[in-house]
């Protein structure tokens, strides 16, 4: 045993001198693999590009999974002690992992020290990667932020103005929205009205009203969760009447059937988007590459106008260097570099993601950024006020599973299976024996 | 199943009274039997062995264990909670929906698709058939597709307002859409007609093997005595493929317990639809390992063996019963 040790020190002793020797007289730096986990399209490929030419000696591998499969292998990898170098981490799960923030390195530590970059971001796209404890565990890619993409030819059909500043005093509250979606379907045409009384195709002014939940629960100042300094958090999203009213204000829309009941990244909403089944579609900022891809022949035919309730979000994530990474320094520095004010307005300008670098927002080359696409909507300043408006929500450890029986509610709301107030009932106890009893 | 895997076993299970009682006889074969009887035969085994122990077994004790826990994945310490769980799973109206789901999806898929396999079967037995292998190989076609992508276009096709099952009812005259999605029935139905696709032309083939096994002669004595195609189908394939039959029923019904992917796909999320309508077992499974339930979700794993156990069970008696009876094979 003892021999073999010392064999085994021998060798690395031997392989450590010369590197160790070179190092310092050689100028070009070691090449360096990072190994980076990702979802969708949270590092885009110029990026990676860019950064070779940068940093020719650093190989950046990009892996990329499904959203659920992304975080289930990471959370995988944390318990083998076999993590990639900098993983990203969606909001929807970020709940979840700054409870556990010890499986993360702490960036407010040299060498990163974050706190010297944390004035440039929005201050609640910053609190989604801060542990329970205070640990700074991630930094914040793109903000979604929460608009009105509508199609004024559409609008202007069924009775409704068109200009994006008449459209946005349409509705400066959720109630109004609402009385605007039933003025478009009361001017429905006779053949539309008449699809949907068939039980075939039904025209609607929103595609989805449900999608109205989140948009409304992300108004407030908390959620399901307040932080007590636990990694469990202190569950309140019965005492907490901001869920109520999201919830409320939705099956509201729900019953006044302003919608077409079409769920989000279906099949259905590709061709709907297309046909123009719906009129209004609740979309974040990355949502307009989305659109743009799915139904190109609609160019020219949308606007976006402001949100309701004033301030929006849906998505955008937190790139993280696990604990057990092995080239930490150099993924700080290629994170760092990529979630910078500069690389992101370029992000934006090149793929529509849009900056979480608030220092950004009155900067003319995002203020004055216009899309063909939406009719030449300044896009980049009706996003930059839409999430400067917001405030920190705490995302609590199993937001996700209760999101996702309140969505179930709803849809059953929004299919007629069951009223709003059973639907709440039942969806509190499913909730209770989920997660545990509101305090 | 029992009979084969007491075939292949047998050099074991043999062993020992052969080296005793006839040491000498066969000099020659038994040598080799012998030395494959000492560290050769381990070594043979030992690549299924290990892998068994580190990715069969291994995996089944750790889940027995955390199922006593409260167990989240993360945590560096965990409680527990002894039969908690176990008491939890009984209680749970949402696992016997899963039940009663899988049931459902598993019914609906497996006895149509048993009838159209043996349909199938009976007319690729038919010597007149041309183009024999073209049509056999192409059977196995939906089968070495990927699921996912399967469930993805099934999914297209069942959507609610564009989907081409509900337009081609339409053109049928049937104007109203069905929210596959949405309805619990046709939601099932939806699903099974997806299992049933892929495994249609893959059980086809194995009856069709079994059929080609029957002897030709009593066909033609079937014939001599003026059976029709039909009576010789009941009365002579049939009762020739009925071990088959039962072996296609146990192989289903254990995939069947374990559908995943169709459901997971055509609800969209984990929690299977609005009010839990394509929730089955494995996916109800798979929802609360997602939300850090791990020694729950290792409960219901489980449980689902002891559903298992019980239905191989029943089948044991059912193959048992059938095999005591007349035996045409």
């Amino acid at each position: 045993m003892k021999k073999l040790s010392a064999r085994i020190a021998g060798i690395a002793i031997a392989f450590a001198l010369p590197l160790s020797l070179v190092a310092p007289a050689s100028a070009a730096p070691a090449a360096v693999t990072l190994t980076v986990w990702t979802y969708g399209n949270v590092i885009e490929p110029q990026a990676i590009i860019d950064y070779k030419k940068l940093h020719p000696e650093i190989t950046i591998q990009l892996k990329k999974s499904g959203l659920d499969a992304h975080h289930q292998s990471l959370i995988t990898s944390f318990l083998a002690n076999k993590t990639p170098d900098i993983a990203a981490v969606e909001v929807s799960y970020s709940g979840y992992f700054r409870s556990y923030p010890q499986y993360f390195t702490d960036l407010r530590k040299a060498p990163y020290n974050s706190a010297s970059i944390e004035n440039n971001y929005l201050d609640w796209r910053w609190a989604q990667g801060v542990g329970y404890e205070g640990t700074v565990f991630g930094l914040p890619t793109d903000v979604g932020g929460m608009q009105v993409a509508y199609r004024p030819a559409l609008f202007k059909a069924h009775g409704l103005p068109t200009s994006r500043d008449a459209v946005a005093k349409l509705w400066p509250t959720w109630s109004a929205f609402i009385a605007t979606g039933q003025k478009y379907q009361k001017n429905l045409s006779k053949a539309e009205k008449d699809s949907c009384s068939k039980k075939k195709v039904c025209y609607g002014f929103i595609d989805n009203a449900g999608t109205i939940y989140n948009a409304v629960l992300n108004q407030g100042t908390k959620k399901y969760y307040e932080n007590d300094n636990t990694k469990d958090g202190k569950l309140v999203y019965e005492s907490n009447p901001q869920v109520k009213t999201a919830f409320q204000t939705t099956a509201t829309a729900l019953g006044a059937g302003i919608g077409t009941n079409i769920n989000s990244f279906t099949n259905d909403w590709n061709v709907g988007m297309n046909k123009g089944i719906f009129a209004t579609i609740l979309a974040p900022a990355w949502m307009m590459d989305y659109i743009k891809q799915q139904a190109p022949k609609t160019k020219g035919k949308w606007d976006i106008a402001d949100l309701p309730g004033g301030g929006g979000n849906l998505g955008g994530s937190q790139l993280t260097i696990p604990k057990s990474a092995v080239h930490k320094k150099e993924a700080w520095d290629f994170m760092s570099w990529y979630l910078s004010p500069a690389e992101q307005l370029k992000i934006f300008k090149k793929y529509g993601l849009f900056p979480s670098t608030s220092v950004l927002y009155d900067n003319p080359a995002l203020k004055n950024f216009k899309d063909p696409f939406f009719n030449n909507a300044p896009v980049g300043q009706i996003y930059g006020s839409s999430v400067k408006t917001l405030k920190p929500i705490y995302e609590g450890k199993k937001q996700r599973a209760i999101d996702n029986i309140i969505g179930q509610a709803l849809s059953r709301v929004g299919l007629k299976k069951q009223n709003a107030a059973s639907a709440w009932t039942q969806a509190l106890n499913e909730i209770k024996n989920a997660v545990g009893p509101s305090k | 199943m029992s009979n084969t895997a007491s075939k292949s076993l047998s050099p074991w299970r043999a062993s020992d009274p052969r080296k005793a009682k006839k040491p000498k006889q066969k000099a020659s074969d038994g040598a080799v039997v012998n030395s494959l009887n000492g560290g050769w035969g381990y070594l043979f085994t030992a690549p299924f062995v290990v892998m068994f122990l580190i990715f069969g077994l291994a995996p089944v004790i750790y889940s027995v264990y955390i199922a006593f826990f409260s167990w989240d994945p993360l945590d560096f310490t965990h409680t527990y909670i002894g039969i908690d769980n176990f008491v939890r799973v009984i209680q749970d109206e949402q696992f016997w929906l899963a039940v009663r789901n899988t049931f459902s999806i598993w019914a609906l898929s497996t006895f149509p698709q048993m009838v159209m396999a043996i349909a199938l079967a009976n007319v690729l037995r038919n010597p007149m058939l041309k183009f024999k292998t073209f049509w056999r190989t192409m059977l196995l076609v939906p089968n070495i597709t990927s699921v996912l992508a399967v469930a993805i276009v099934f999914g297209q096709l069942f959507s609610r307002d564009f989907g081409l099952v509900n337009l081609a009812r339409e053109y049928l005259g049937m104007s109203n859409h069905i929210n596959f999605v949405s309805e619990t029935v046709p939601g099932h139905i939806a699903i099974a007609t997806m299992i049933t696709w892929r495994w249609l032309g893959y059980n086809a083939l194995i009856f069709l093997a079994a059929m080609l096994a029957v002897p030709n002669e009593l066909y033609e004595a079937a014939s001599i005595d003026g059976a029709s195609g039909w009576r010789q189908f009941r009365y002579v394939t049939l009762p020739g493929i009925r071990n088959t039959i039962t072996f296609v029923l146990v192989v289903g019904t254990i995939g069947g317990l374990q559908v995943f992917a169709e459901p997971l796909t055509l609800a969209g999320g984990e929690s299977g639809g609005d009010s839990r309508q394509f929730s089955t077992l494995t996916l109800f499974l798979f929802e609360q390992a997602h939300m850090g339930n791990w020694g729950y979700a290792a409960t219901i794993g489980i449980m689902i063996t002891f559903i298992v156990l019980i239905i191989s069970g029943i089948n044991f008696v059912f193959t048992r019963r059938l095999g005591s009876g007349e035996n045409v094979q």
